[in-house]
């Protein structure tokens, strides 16, 4: 069912008979059309790769941002010490002194992905160095997610529609921002794993066979070791359920389908050590288990209504059963959650539901740049046409309603509401644009091409104007057609013009937006040439090189993972943020007098603080633009820390007439050691701080208990080595 | 209350009339489905006497038991002539999907039950 319908093989006979040696090769239609769907596709696969690609070429090929160095250490492990090492590793080299079980608290999905991919080259002789296939692995999988969307397309509409969305989906920037070449981070798999997960489920309900189901539940386990957010399709799925059985489409297909993928695929789940037994236990998989029995109990009656064959005696039957099986269910689930059995939804997914929980109860999480509300700009920035033809693609949805397009819908429905309550969720919500958007734009080209393409009738006497505009394009035979040919091949160029105006803008997006190593920062010079700023890696291979390897670094929890797989050295809090007291204490040191502070450095036996500086550079994301978040971390735990007393007037400022405590706490004096003698700009007096835009208020600072050990070429990272406490006598 | 008793009567005897007619092989399957059903409650009796360390070891017991109940109601589900859904599905081909689904349900829960 492509885009071509009685093309007669005539251009392209006349074409092949003026090469004599392929008049051999004359294909019929449908040959001619499965050559264009596949190198269509084909050439789809390639760009989603290629289109992420520029940071490498750019740079060079590196990890990027953070958290990517936490999956690229554990990943190195994995290589080197096989999988039973990495499945029971206890690492104690950050979160000093506690350490942390690593093989119990991560999503291994990915790490044990590349580490596959990495064998099996080796395999064949490739000898690629596994930093090679971190970097590769999600634009690698960002080209099997278009193959997916293209099936998926396939399955909800058709093959053109298909094409469509794989095409979409290769340059979409909402997903790119998290898949380029470097951000070898969970999302760069898992977007892959959901998009299967949801396409094998549909098929299953479709074709009501168990072995697409059981698939379906293999997909579902792989999206679990992948990602946390496969919490999205535990709920999703069950929701759909509830959906078809309450229009009245469940069919004996929707029962196998999903009692197949629910049980397996639980079991499946609950082999991954991080997940444990919240299938069972934890509120936010109620929903699942909840529509699971609804189904039996649903199933049963209707099977029971079939073999008895008298409505009376079954509304008897139907009494009894409803009014029993209400009780134990309302019954279990009331003991279940009284009795703290069944845990409430966590933080992290309750302030998905309730926005300003976390800015209230838990500092942390309304801290993380990713987790803020999302804002319009951000919705046109990495959607763009697509946020127009959502809701056309809805409305093609309705017009014929199936169970794949019901399940389409309610997708595109529900992540969209996330997307729109945190900036990280517009990755979920991309699949699902690009699905929806592609029916939108292959209907509308169907029916417009159909007009182009449609022999002229002679024309009857029907009264009926001319309907030019998208949603009415029917092919009716009236006396207005030539204007009517004319009309559609307008909108069918306009058409093409939204669609390159689209592959223009996001490639444009990723070059300038989502391609940033974030590690590495680049600039304009005053001659228009490019600088760079390598300062991060300066410290922290400065690091792996003058300290004793059982130094303990003290930083702010933004660089634990870069420090432990560049630096190798151990931390005291990173990334994971699993022990909010113990982040809480660096953030009291880092906001206390030194005094203080080289108290709690002792006890935690701190060697080198690291902080980072962007005065010099004027590079905002530096430590004292994120100074109040500290206290506000450090004030949750410890009430000697208040935050009134670091602000004057309710403003955070840091020139001379700033809070005294905010002078003299121990960010300030390691941020701007020596920084009073230093002119950064031109016409500027020494001392100012170029990211907030003021002379510095303290610029007489002595150190008594730490002393300075490093500072980099540009001053964004400075290293500072704590003294010995001083000999008694 | 008399005429409750009555009504349960006559549900009980219309639903043991009507079951009679089912063919042997659905009723094959349907024993099957009890026997795990029944095979999972005495688990969670036992359980509920004992407690529930390991934890893993009773869910897997208690989900292999489930789960192969319920691929034995798909299973008749599938292969039922009455059901026009599955008309073209071999019987084979149910089956076999059966038995695949069962294997993988049970190598899991080797796996799970520690």
């Amino acid at each position: 069912m492509g885009a071509t319908s009685n093309a007669s093989p005539a251009p392209l006979n006349s074409a092949l008979s003026s090469f004599p040696s392929l008049k051999a090769l004359k294909f019929t239609t449908k040959q001619q059309e499965l050559l264009i769907r596949v190198s269509a596709l084909a050439l789809i696969y390639v760009l989603a790769f290629v289109v992420r690609l520029f940071s490498v070429l750019r740079y060079e090929s590196m990890i990027h941002e953070f958290d990517p160095y936490f999956n690229y250490r554990t990943t190195l492990f994995l290589t080197k010490n096989g999988f039973s090492e990495f499945w029971n590793w206890f690492d104690s080299e950050s979160w000093y002194p506690l350490g942390r079980i690593i093989g119990g608290t991560l999503y291994p999905g990915l790490m044990v992905t590349a580490a596959l991919i990495h064998r099996i080259l080796h395999f064949f002789s490739f000898a690629v160095h596994i930093r090679e296939v971190c970097v590769l692995t999600a634009p690698f999988f960002a080209s099997n997610t278009t193959l997916v969307a293209y099936f998926f397309g396939k399955e909800i509409w058709d093959s053109g529609a298909g094409l469509v969305a794989a095409a979409l989906i290769a340059i979409c920037p909402g997903y790119i921002s998290r898949s380029v070449a470097g951000s070898y981070d969970n999302e760069g798999v898992a977007i892959f794993a959901l998009l299967l997960t949801f396409y094998l489920f549909v098929k299953a309900v479709n074709t009501g066979s168990l072995a697409w189901s059981l698939a379906s539940a293999f997909g579902y386990f792989y999206m679990v070791s992948a990602w946390g957010g496969y919490v999205f399709i535990i709920n999703l799925v069950p929701l759909y359920v509830l959906v078809l059985l309450v229009t009245g489409r469940y069919s004996m297909r929707l029962y196998v389908a999903y009692n197949c993928m629910y049980v397996v695929g639980m079991l499946l789940a609950m082999q991954i050590r991080f997940v444990g037994f919240q299938h069972v236990q934890s509120g936010e998989h109620m929903a699942a288990m909840g529509v699971f029995f609804l189904l039996q109990v649903f199933y049963f009656l209707d099977w029971v209504k079939y073999i008895l064959n008298d409505i009376k005696l079954f509304h008897s039957f139907l009494r009894i059963t409803l009014t029993c099986a209400i009780t134990v269910g309302v019954l279990a689930l009331s003991i279940g959650t009284a009795s703290g059995y069944i845990s409430p939804w966590t933080g992290r997914f309750y302030s998905l539901l309730d926005p300003t929980y976390a800015k209230d109860h838990i500092p942390i999480i309304a801290s993380v740049s990713e987790h803020q509300p999302t804002a319009w700009s951000s919705f046109m920035f990495d959607f763009h046409i697509l946020l127009f033809l959502f809701p056309a693609g809805l409305y093609f949805c309705f017009k014929r309603l199936s169970d794949a397009t019901i399940f389409v819908v309610m997708y595109g429905l529900t992540s969209m509401y996330f997307a729109g309550v945190m900036v990280r969720l517009i990755l979920v919500a991309a699949p699902a644009m690009c699905l929806v958007s592609s029916i939108a734009v292959s209907a509308t080209v169907k029916n417009l091409s159909s007009l182009v393409r449609a022999k002229s009738k002679s024309p009857q006497g029907s009264g009926k104007p001319l309907s030019g505009s998208k949603a009415a394009a029917k092919a009716s035979a009236d006396q207005s057609l030539p204007f009517q040919k004319n009309g559609a091949i307008a909108l069918l160029l306009g058409a093409l013009y939204l669609l390159c105006r689209y592959a223009i803008h996001c490639t444009w997006v990723t070059s300038e937006a989502y391609s940033s190593p974030s590690i590495v920062l680049a600039a304009r010079g005053h001659g228009g040439g490019r600088v760079i700023f390598d300062d991060y890696r300066e410290a922290y291979y400065w690091l792996r090189q003058n300290t004793p390897p059982d130094a303990k670094v003290m930083s702010w929890w933004d660089y634990g993972y870069q420090i432990t797989a560049m630096g190798n050295r151990t931390v005291i809090v990173d990334n994971n943020t699993w022990n909010n007291t113990h982040i809480a204490t660096v953030g009291r040191a880092m906001s206390s007098y030194e005094h203080e502070a080289y108290e709690i450095m002792l006890s935690l036996d701190v060697n080198y603080v690291l902080v980072v500086f962007g005065g010099v550079t004027g590079y905002s994301s530096d430590d004292i633009n994120k100074f109040l978040w500290m206290v506000r971390i450090g004030g949750g735990v410890f009430p000697v820390i208040k935050e009134p007393d670091y602000l004057v007037n309710g403003e955070f400022r840091v020139d001379k007439g700033a809070a005294p405590k905010m002078l003299n706490c121990l960010m300030y004096k390691l941020c701007y050691y020596r920084f009073g003698e230093m002119t950064t700009e031109y016409g500027k007096p020494p001392g100012y701080d170029r990211v907030r835009g003021v002379e510095i208020g303290n610029k007489d600072i002595k150190l008594e208990y730490l002393e300075e050990a490093f500072t980099t070429s540009n001053w964004i990272v400075r290293i500072y080595k704590v003294k010995p406490p001083k000999n008694r006598w | 209350m008399a005429k409750g008793t009555n009504d349960a009567q006559l549900l009980i005897q219309s639903l043991r009339k009507a079951y009679a007619s089912t063919p042997t092989s659905l009723k094959i399957i349907d024993l099957y489905v009890v026997y795990a059903v029944a095979t999972a409650l005495i688990q969670v009796a036992y359980m509920a006497m004992v407690g529930s360390f390991p934890f893993n070891s009773f869910l897997s017991g208690v989900l292999s038991c489930v789960g192969t109940a319920v691929l034995a109601v798909c299973l008749r589900i599938q292969v039922n002539k009455d059901n026009k859904e599955f008309k073209d599905l071999p019987p084979e081909r149910a089956f076999a999907d059966f038995v695949l689904c069962n294997l993988v349900l049970h190598l899991v829960i080797m796996n799970f039950l520690g």
